[in-house]
């Protein structure tokens, strides 16, 4: 029962104290660190403000986040610890670096929030597609995993599957002939088929 | 607090932006100082804003900002700069990395909705608007399902055999039944399964964007809008009954 109710649990409260599995807590560390330096990104873009966020790894490599950059900050907080004393920000050039910058900061938002949208829509996507698959794997016997089928249904399996690759064959060979398609339509897969170079548009 | 959708650029309004000042950066601290103690590590952050007179710190004390930061300055120049990123940088990083998610997404749904495709041609349903690309992935699958099913039978035969037993009886006969069926498929298939997105619209499948006749006579189309000529067929077979 116990071990039902811990199945998928998603968020859970974690105790505030050093992680005990080193596994977990390095896996722990590099999606913190990741979401930490997220947060800082968006507050830098929403607000305005400037940050920096220096993190030495368990294993003693450092990593460092900084809006405009981490060196300008660290110097700043070195030089007057209590104080944030205004850039002097008179220099027209620099402003037009700023504005440059932030142009193309500006950009690169737009276009993560984009990927990540198209990302959330076609992980929703994939989440109906398997709720339907389970639901037709309860009415169809042949739909389930080899695993799960016995041997008759393996073999029925087999040969329905058989005379499908040679319907199938047949379909290509009628659509090849009426259309000018010049792709082959049998035999295996490699790198170079046209379908698989699509994705170095996106 | 429900999760809110934001516009990632610079809030205008000043008591909006200086609101959400507020409620970030403490939620930035809290981040930072689980991050220290789950995982045991040293970290620092220093908050510099023009809403308040000195840098937003943590850890709360000068002392704990000066230790890690002069441990990081001690760092030769070129470990530091291995992993320094300034937003530009990680921002571009983060779109670099949810891209190759985006592609992983795509083809994995790309499969389980073929793999549905041809269980229903498996069934009867009509293969005439499947264009070239769609019959050869459905070749894949049903290659790849023809090796899992040889693999299953070995299995089987081979345990048949060490049993021993009259528990499996017929297995070996059936089994010299089958084999003459089993063509001779290709096992090199290197990078597996081939999504085929329609870039500009040419490859995209006509069958999948007709929707599919259920046995009623009605047809339903879904449609995946963030990708450009995707429609999905999810909705169509969840209303089609396979036979």
């Amino acid at each position: 029962m116990d071990q039902i109710e811990r199945k998928n649990k998603g968020r859970r409260k974690i105790k505030m104290a050093k992680m005990e599995k080193e596994s977990n807590l390095l896996v722990t560390f590099s999606k913190r660190r990741s979401g930490l330096f997220k947060k800082a990104s968006e507050l830098c873009t929403l607000c305005g403000v400037q940050i920096a966020i220096i993190v030495f790894s368990p294993g003693k490599k450092v990593f460092s986040f900084g809006h405009p950059n981490v060196e300008t900050i660290v110097d700043r907080y070195l030089t007057s610890p209590n104080f944030s004393s205004p850039q002097p920000n008179n220099n027209s050039n620099i402003n037009m670096l700023e504005a440059h910058r932030s142009a193309k900061i500006q950009e690169l938002n737009a276009e993560v929030t984009q990927v990540t949208t198209q990302l959330e829509s076609e992980k929703k996507r994939g989440e109906a597609l398997d709720k339907m698959r389970k639901m037709n794997q309860n009415k169809c016997w042949w739909e389930n995993n080899v695993s799960e089928l016995n041997l008759a249904q393996l073999q029925h399996l087999l040969v329905a599957l058989e005379e499908l690759k040679i319907d199938v064959a047949k379909e290509a060979v009628m659509g090849a002939s009426t259309s000018n398609q010049i792709v082959p339509y049998m035999g295996t897969y490699n790198d170079t088929y046209p379908g698989s170079n699509i994705f170095n548009n996106l | 607090m429900r999760r809110q959708k934001f516009k990632l650029a610079f809030i205008a309004n000043n008591s909006a932006r200086k609101a959400t000042y507020k409620k970030r950066k403490r939620g930035l601290i809290k981040k930072v100082n689980e991050l220290s103690t789950l995982c045991g590590v040293d970290a620092c952050a220093i908050i510099y804003s023009p809403y308040e007179t000195h840098p937003v710190v943590w850890p709360p004390s000068a002392i704990g900002v000066q230790r890690v930061l002069s441990q990081f300055t001690r760092m030769p120049e070129m470990e530091q700069s291995k992993t320094k990123v300034n937003q530009e940088t990680f921002l571009r990083h983060r779109i670099v990395k949810t891209k190759e998610q985006l592609k992983k997404q795509v083809k994995d749904n790309r499969e389980e909705e073929m793999t549905e495709v041809m269980f229903q041609c498996l069934t009867g349903k009509d293969m005439m608007n499947l264009n070239m690309t769609d019959l050869n992935d459905i070749t894949w699958l049903v290659d790849h399902c023809l090796r899992e099913i040889n693999k299953k039978c070995e299995k089987l035969k081979n345990s048949g055999r060490d049993a021993g037993t009259a528990n499996v009886v017929g297995a070996d006969p059936i089994l010299e039944e089958i084999k003459p069926l089993i063509l001779n498929v290709n096992p090199n298939f290197s990078t597996g399964f081939n999504p085929s997105v329609a870039a500009d619209g040419m490859q995209s499948s006509t069958w999948l964007a007709g929707g599919f006749v259920n046995n009623n006579g009605a047809s339903s189309s879904y449609n995946s809008n963030q990708l450009q000529g995707r429609p999905g067929i999810a909705n169509d077979i969840m209303q089609g009954q396979p036979q």
